[in-house]
């Protein structure tokens, strides 16, 4: 195979693999203030690129309809805890799950009732052709895409480490009751944290959209992979979640180009399950000790 | 435990059930709602089997839909391809399944919490992969039609009430066998383990091992389900077996609550039922039933939000408040 | 002591359950139109939730516009037609309870469906041992090449389509080609068909890479397909990745021209492949341009007055679901009007057998004792997408 050949694999590998890596993101920032895995999370990917699409169809330019999008899912995603999981969160884990899980069947549903049963389709940010980087092609999209997915990781980063806002989240990721005495609003920080994950779902169906268009049902099989992503990093860490992704996306790639087209998604998932017999806090997870 | 507890035996209560069972085809010989009952019957054989896993031995199984998978190709296969008698593909389905579970639970059982969803999850979409790939002995994507009905001893059981009281009979045994365990001395082992594992470890109870033996009955006992499911209804596709499947049964039991086995089959019955009730209902228009057929999947979804919300320990734990209110005295 | 509960309470449910629907449930009996006269039931099964909505919704607006159109006109023979609707949510355990719901409660004389060939399967076992015809709207080869006396077809199956398209890919020179088809039903059924027809049709399949329902990316299978060198690229493929697809060979710079079938055969494709749609040819039916059946020809005006008439209805033209819905209630409406004598689900399906000539949307319907899709290539022409829509190729 041709180095042109292989760098062409990798760039597809890294372009599936961001889009996972903000999905994951947006698992993490949960799981991270609340300890729960958020099912509806594929849904604010579908609504990401849905919404955009409506705005863009009212006549807003499309950067403008992108974050009239991640906003209004971003609102939603807010609402959702607010109204949905926030008085069930001494039910316990598993309660809080399900009510993900109905969230995302109504969400759909709701979709499909107002957008319709169609794939839906964006222009392209900068439409053109392709550019070349040594022999390979990249996609100027895939170029936007990577692009917010630097701009979001590193905003978060920001307001993870650099701001009050931020540390309050880590405190209650570490515990909510320490995090409680030390005057930290908890509820807040869970409602801003279900506001962040739905606008990093959002801001990845927004970018994707004009590469693959959208539709009401394109939620269920993104949330899968963005949550292999982050299992496979290990919940709870934004770096790993990251690069939980991009393993991802370059496994696949590399599956199509070695093995086959086929059994690709059964390949990636068995060296996830490898992993994670190997190493069950996943790769870059701390292993942590259950007290006695 | 009081005393007077143990005359409502489960054996009343069988005969009570078997009664009830036995009385829907002499009330309504009503070939559609037969159907749709089996359907129930067979997510009731699923659900036993998961809120034993679940609710007792603490552990998730995201992947549930693929051992029902499982046993419905298995017994298809064995008694399409090979020939063999039905009751033998069957059990040769349950044994497969069960053989999964237990290879799947060796590793798996290592993780924990979300970690074993991903796992089981991924074990899912791989058994799916399976499935759909695997076109001599599944038919692919398409499905495998023409599944022969279940014959016992010679006997076609061919009629909707036959069939129909088949997978009854079944889920009821099911139904008698997972209640005993949860009676016996492994079955408290369990509740020990879901309530602290340290503390069962402490009591020298085998913890790993109890977990990965109903690990293995949980998935049988889903491959049996599919097995019946099978030759019941003499079409399979991939479809049926995949994660949203799993996802839902894993709903249904927390909406049963966790923890009981009561709660997860009345939610089983009544989440079966819920897509059907269009047509379950007398007496409704067509628009209504169009209307009602639009909404399902905002109503199904509401309705599990809603029971989660209202009782937060599912309906298990209603049931649990209901007795407690009567009795005036405490569950154990 | 939970556990022990259990069954009481499973008894009571079902007591409950017992006493609810005995007996049939139809209230509204009483037919539209036609004075007084019974009307003739007919069920259909569509998928008007679930992944194939985007199929069922068409299929539903084709069948009710047309019933609307025959039950003005006095209903065939003097009685109107009544059509109960299932949605089986593109589940094929729904579509099969619905069938038995249709036959056993509303006692339809046929059913039309399923718009998925998984849920047409489902529904054949209870069909058969009713002997109530089913009309089945699904592509999938194994309706009809999988036999069965009571089964009808209207969509052109791969079986059709593909050599067609291979033997226009032969015609233009491309002697090896790029396959790329996705892994459900309808990419698996034409790649078996293609894998089949190459040698026939004198092209060699080079490359030969599939993809899931769900993907958003496939530069990978493109670039491998690339590095076989092939002169056309096939595309068998249905819903938004084909679109993908497009758009990924020509941001990959690829040169091969793009060829594909009835799957790409939707607006939604040129929408969503943009510029990459562009010099796209697909082989399919005739309806994506009427004149394709030679203007003046009774195709021709059967084909037209349908495309006004549902555009005036929906507000949109119809796509080829619409179509195959078109031909399947066409279709049931010809074989009642041709009964002589008691009509039931039995005399339904021995006319609908006997349907020679009928002309329809997916074309000109002739059934008989071994063939229940009734169309050939003859039916197919041949598409390139230019400025955004489709025109004749040549």
């Amino acid at each position: 195979m041709e180095a042109a050949e292989f760098l062409q694999y990798v760039i597809a590998g890294l372009k599936s693999g961001s889009i996972y890596a903000l999905v994951a993101l947006g698992f993490t920032v949960v799981y991270g203030s609340t300890g729960i895995i958020n099912f509806a999370q594929g849904e604010f990917f579908m609504l990401g690129g849905v919404l955009t699409v409506w705005f863009y169809g009212l006549g807003l330019p499309v950067p403008i309809a992108g974050l009239a999008a991640v906003a209004t899912t971003a609102a939603l995603g807010i609402l959702f805890e607010r109204f949905a999981l926030r008085k069930q969160r001494s039910a316990g884990p598993l309660v809080l799950v399900i009510i993900t899980i109905g969230g995302s069947m109504v969400m759909k549903s709701l979709a499909r009732h107002l957008f319709g049963p169609d794939e839906l389709s964006l222009p392209e940010f900068t439409p053109g052709p392709s550019i070349d980087i040594a022999g390979a092609a990249v996609e100027r999209q895939a170029l936007w895409v990577w692009g917010l997915t630097i701009v979001a990781v590193v905003v978060l980063w920001w307001l993870y480490r650099k701001t009050r806002l931020g540390r309050a989240m880590r405190a209650c990721s570490i515990s909510h009751d320490a995090a409680r005495l030390m005057g930290i609003d908890t509820a807040r920080i869970v409602m801003v944290s279900f506001g962040i994950a739905a606008a990093l779902g959002a801001l990845a169906g927004f970018a994707v959209t004009p590469l693959t268009q959208t539709s009401w049902d394109a939620g269920a099989a993104i949330g899968v992979k963005g949550f292999a992503a982050a299992i496979l990093g290990g919940l709870g860490n934004p770096v790993a979640s990251v690069v939980g992704g991009l393993v991802l996306g370059l496994l696949e790639s590399l599956s199509v180009a070695f093995i086959s087209s086929t059994y690709k998604d059964a390949i990636s998932l068995a060296v996830l399950l490898i992993v994670l017999f190997a190493r069950p806090q996943g790769l870059f997870g701390s292993a942590r000790r259950e007290k006695v | 435990m009081i005393r007077t507890r143990l005359a409502f035996s489960p054996y009343v209560a069988i005969a009570i059930a078997a009664a009830a069972v036995a009385a829907v085809p002499v009330l309504s010989p009503d070939r559609y709602l037969l159907k749709v009952l089996v359907y129930v019957g067979v997510n009731v054989i699923v659900i036993a089997g998961l809120a034993l896993l679940f609710g007792h031995a603490g552990q998730i199984s995201m992947g549930h839909a693929a051992f029902v998978g499982i046993g419905a190709y298995t017994s298809a296969y064995c008694v399409g391809h090979v020939g063999l008698p039905w009751l033998v593909g069957a059990l040769a389905g349950t044994a497969l399944a069960a053989a999964g579970g237990l290879v799947l639970a060796l590793p798996a059982l290592r993780l924990r919490g979300h970690y074993l969803a991903m796992a089981t999850l991924g074990f899912n979409e791989i058994m799916y992969v399976a499935f759909r790939e695997a076109r001599g002995i599944t038919g692919g994507g398409d499905g495998l039609g023409g599944i022969s009905y279940p014959e016992v001893a010679g006997l076609s059981i061919d009629s909707p009430v036959g069939v129909y009281l088949l997978v009854w009979g079944v889920a009821l045994v099911v139904l008698l066998l997972v209640a005993n365990i949860l009676r016996s001395r492994p079955g408290r082992a369990m509740r020990a383990l879901h309530a602290t594992e340290n503390g069962a470890l402490a009591c020298g109870i085998d913890t790993v091992g109890l977990k990965i033996r109903t690990f293995a009955l949980s998935a049988g006992l889903a491959g049996l389900a599919g097995a019946l499911y099978a030759h019941s209804v003499g079409f399979i596709s991939p479809g049926t077996f995949g994660l949203d499947q799993s996802v839902i049964y894993v709903a249904i039991v927390v909406v049963g609550g966790a923890g009981s086995l009561a709660g997860p089959v009345l939610a089983a019955i009544a989440l079966t039922l819920l897509p059907y009730a269009d047509a379950l209902i007398p007496g409704l228009g067509k628009d209504a039933v169009a209307l009602l057929q639009d909404w399902e999947a905002d109503i199904y979804g509401i309705a599990m939000i809603a029971v989660v919300i209202l009782a937060p320990a599912g309906i298990g734990g209603l049931l649990t408040r209901l007795r407690i209110g009567r009795a005036g005295e405490a569950h154990v | 002591m939970r556990g022990t509960k259990v069954l009481a309470v499973v008894a009571a449910v079902l007591l409950a359950l017992a006493c609810l629907p005995v007996g049939g449930c139809s209230v509204d009996g009483a037919a539209e139109g036609g004075e007084g006269s019974e009307p003739y039931r007919i069920g259909a099964v569509l998928s008007l939730t679930g992944t194939y909505a985007g199929l069922g919704i068409p299929e539903k607006n084709a069948i009710e516009l047309e019933v609307a159109r025959i039950n003005d006109a006095g209903g065939v023979g003097g009685r109107p037609i009544e059509v109960i609707y299932e949605d089986d949510a593109t589940d094929a355990a729904k579509s099969q309870a619905a069938a038995v719901r249709l036959i056993d409660e509303e006692g339809v004389l046929a059913i039309i469906g399923a718009s998925g060939t998984g849920q047409t399967m489902a529904m054949r076992a209870d069909a058969e041992r009713a002997g109530v015809p089913i009309i089945s709207m699904a592509g999938g080869s194994v309706i009809t090449d999988d036999f069965s006396e009571w089964v009808f077809q209207t969509p052109w199956p791969n079986r059709i389509v593909v050599p067609f398209v291979l033997d226009q890919m032969a015609a233009a020179g491309h002697t090896s080609i790029g396959l790329i088809s996705d892994t459900g039903g309808y990419g698996v059924d034409g790649r078996d068909y293609v894998l089949a027809h190459a040698g026939e049709a004198g092209v060699t399949v080079v490359a030969d890479e599939t993809y899931n329902a769900g993907d958003t990316d496939m530069s990978s299978q493109l670039t491998k397909i690339r590095a076989a060198e092939p002169d056309a690229v096939l595309i068998w493929a249905a819903g938004k990745e084909a679109a993908i697809i497009a758009r990924n060979a020509r941001q990959l710079n690829m040169t091969q021209p793009l060829y594909g079938g009835s799957g790409i055969a939707r607006a939604e494709f040129i929408d969503g492949a943009g510029e990459a749609a562009e010099g796209v040819r697909l082989g399919t039916g005739k309806i994506l341009v009427p004149e394709a059946f030679g203007e003046g020809t009774e195709s021709y005006e059967v084909a037209t007055s349908f495309i006004s008439r549902y555009e005036d209805a929906y507000g949109t033209k119809p796509d080829i679901f619409a179509g195959h819905a078109y031909d399947a209630i066409g279709l049931v409406a010809d074989a009642l009007g041709r009964i002589e004598g008691e009509v039931t689900s039995d005399s339904l399906r021995d006319a609908l057998e006997k349907t020679s000539g009928w002309v329809g949307i997916d074309g000109t319907f002739t059934y008989s004792a071994t063939d229940h899709n009734g169309l050939t290539q003859d039916e197919m022409v041949l598409y390139i997408i230019e400025g955004g829509t489709w025109r004749l190729d040549r």
